[in-house]
């Protein structure tokens, strides 16, 4: 019955086209919740512990919230040891993020030789760390040295680039070139909540939620029409017709993020699956029939 | 997390805040819980985007009460709903029970919510409880009169000229009289119980994206074995011994 949700990613068979978005995911929910994905992502990994930053870390937005969580993971060896937690039949993709085109790398050779890792997400395009809006994504030949350096350390997973919607073509062109087996689009978009109350900058992290849904559509789309690798669409998805409507633009899987914070995931593929039933269509078949750009 | 929807059992409106009691279908919370909530009705609309928590201020038979300071456009919108709200939980950790007492039950502001169910939960219990509720400067008269209501043993102290908890803490004076203190109140508040000597369980009120520890948007800075670092609000806490909090 779940087989017309059924699509396959870079070799990797998933159950059905949904992903939780890096940071979405809570473990104590995945049991509950896991039936409705195709893979589990937990929250991104760096190779030594970061804090995060101090308290605010989130402001409400125009549909949709700003985040400025600052990549807090307890470094590799604590995820490492925690990672069967995430067990729950599922492909597990784990999201990796370093300072240094080295830093990166060194993770992934720890992940190449880990039977429980399905596939790395490379997430160049955080806004919220030291490095402020000046991400890997800034500068394409920066995406594609960090490609390159993972895809060297980790020659046989698939690899995924998290890239930004800013100059998503040429990152996604550079990731493509430098080995990457997907992209994912987008990452939130950098964002700012100013409090008249007190006259201060509130919050300054990234914007997500339906806010940004056609501006992931637009790069889903015009991405997956130029790049060859497959696109993995992220950005605003609460419903199951946003699930079709990333599929329609191009994208070979969807990932949810703060919609899960506001809607049940479970809820979100009932409604794509209703959408699928409704027309007579597979989840796979709407990446094939991709809409055309306006004439 | 499946939202549930609950129909509107009563509201009623203390001026600056609204308490509604909804019928609840879930398991049963208990006191220092809290509930994500977001306005029902007919639409489904995600602007605001994000559901709101709110202790549950109250809970007997099937109703449960939220008690909330109308602050924004959100929870406006959920004072004005009339088609029923929609509620995920009960989540976090709450108070830890006490088996004797006395206790006392110390809050002010917008964060007194939380101690009416655990007010009752003692009552039920036959422990000896003593209520002081700091009520901030200005506030009106009709959610004064709505606290007496909600809190008939509790003692209202107007917040001093120096802002909080001066007075609160002047007139709970000796606080060595107590077992334990279960406070839940603005951070001066709280830090002040915290430290009073006796042990202190606190409920913090944070922004919450979540609800469920997905997010980590809800940051606590607390001491652990390796130095500070950060607990969720809505997993580890929202109730935290005074000792783990680090101000």
């Amino acid at each position: 019955m779940r087989e017309p949700l059924e699509v396959e990613l870079c070799g990797l068979r998933l159950r059905t086209p949904l992903v939780p978005a890096a940071g979405t995911l809570s473990r104590e929910e995945l049991p509950e919740v896991a039936g409705a994905f195709g893979a589990v992502l937990p929250k991104t990994v760096t190779l030594e512990p970061r804090p995060g930053n101090p308290p605010p870390r989130i402001a409400e937005a125009p549909s949709g919230m700003i985040n400025s969580i600052g990549l807090e993971n307890p470094g590799l060896d604590a995820f490492l040891s925690e990672l069967d937690l995430y067990d729950v039949g599922l492909p597990v993709f784990v999201s990796v993020a370093g300072e240094t085109p080295g830093e990166f790398a060194r993770v992934c050779r720890r992940l190449a030789g880990d039977e429980r890792v399905a596939a790395v997400e490379l997430n160049l395009s955080c806004p919220n760390t030291e490095r402020g809006e000046e991400t890997f994504c800034s500068h394409p030949p920066s995406v594609e040295e960090v490609v390159s350096a993972c895809r060297e350390a980790m020659p046989q997973k698939p690899l995924f680039a998290k890239l930004a919607s800013e100059r998503v073509l040429e990152n996604s062109l550079a990731a493509g070139r430098a080995g990457a087996d997907a992209v994912t689009l987008i990452n939130t978009i950098p964002a700012l909540a100013v409090d008249a109350r007190t006259r201060r900058v509130f919050l300054a992290g990234g914007l997500s939620g339906p806010a940004i849904k056609p501006v992931a559509l637009r790069c889903v789309h015009q991405v997956s029409r130029t790049v060859e690798v497959p696109v993995i669409g992220c950005g605003g998805v609460v419903s199951g017709t946003d699930v079709a409507e990333f599929m329609l633009a191009g994208a070979t899987a969807v990932q949810v993020g703060s919609g899960s914070f506001v809607r049940d995931v479970r809820e979100i593929l009932e409604g794509f699956l209703s959408y699928l039933e409704e027309n007579g269509l597979r989840a796979r078949d709407l990446t094939e029939s991709s809409v055309p750009p306006r004439p | 997390m499946r939202l549930r929807e609950a129909e509107i059992v009563s509201r009623e409106d203390l001026g600056s805040h609204r308490l509604l009691r909804c019928r609840w279908r879930g398991e049963e919370p208990s006191p220092g819980q809290f509930l994500m909530v977001r306005p029902g009705g007919s639409t489904l609309s995600y602007d605001p985007f994000l559901s709101r928590p709110f202790f549950v201020h109250d809970f007997e038979g099937d109703v449960v009460s939220l008690l909330f300071e109308v602050r924004g456009r959100g929870t406006e919108l959920l004072a004005r709903e009339e088609g029923g709200l929609l509620l995920g939980g009960p989540l976090g950790r709450g108070y830890p029970l006490p088996e004797a007492g006395p206790v006392a039950l110390v809050g002010g502001g917008v964060w007194v919510s939380p101690l009416g169910f655990l007010a009752r939960r003692l009552e039920e219990l036959g422990v000896e409880h003593e209520v002081f509720l700091e009520v901030p400067a200005g506030a009106p008269e009709a959610y004064v009169e709505g606290l007496r209501g909600l809190f008939p043993w509790a003692e209202l102290v107007p917040t001093g000229p120096d802002g909080p908890p001066g007075a609160l803490l002047g007139a709970i004076g000796d606080l060595s009289r107590y077992r334990a203190l279960y406070a839940s109140g603005p951070a001066a508040t709280l830090r002040a119980v915290a430290g009073a000597g006796v042990p202190a369980y606190l409920a913090v009120r944070e922004r919450m994206a979540c609800g469920t520890g997905a997010c980590r948007g809800c940051a606590v800075p607390v001491r652990r074995p390796g130095g500070l670092s950060y607990a969720r609000a809505c997993a580890e806490g929202p109730v935290f011994a005074a000792e783990e909090i680090a101000w």
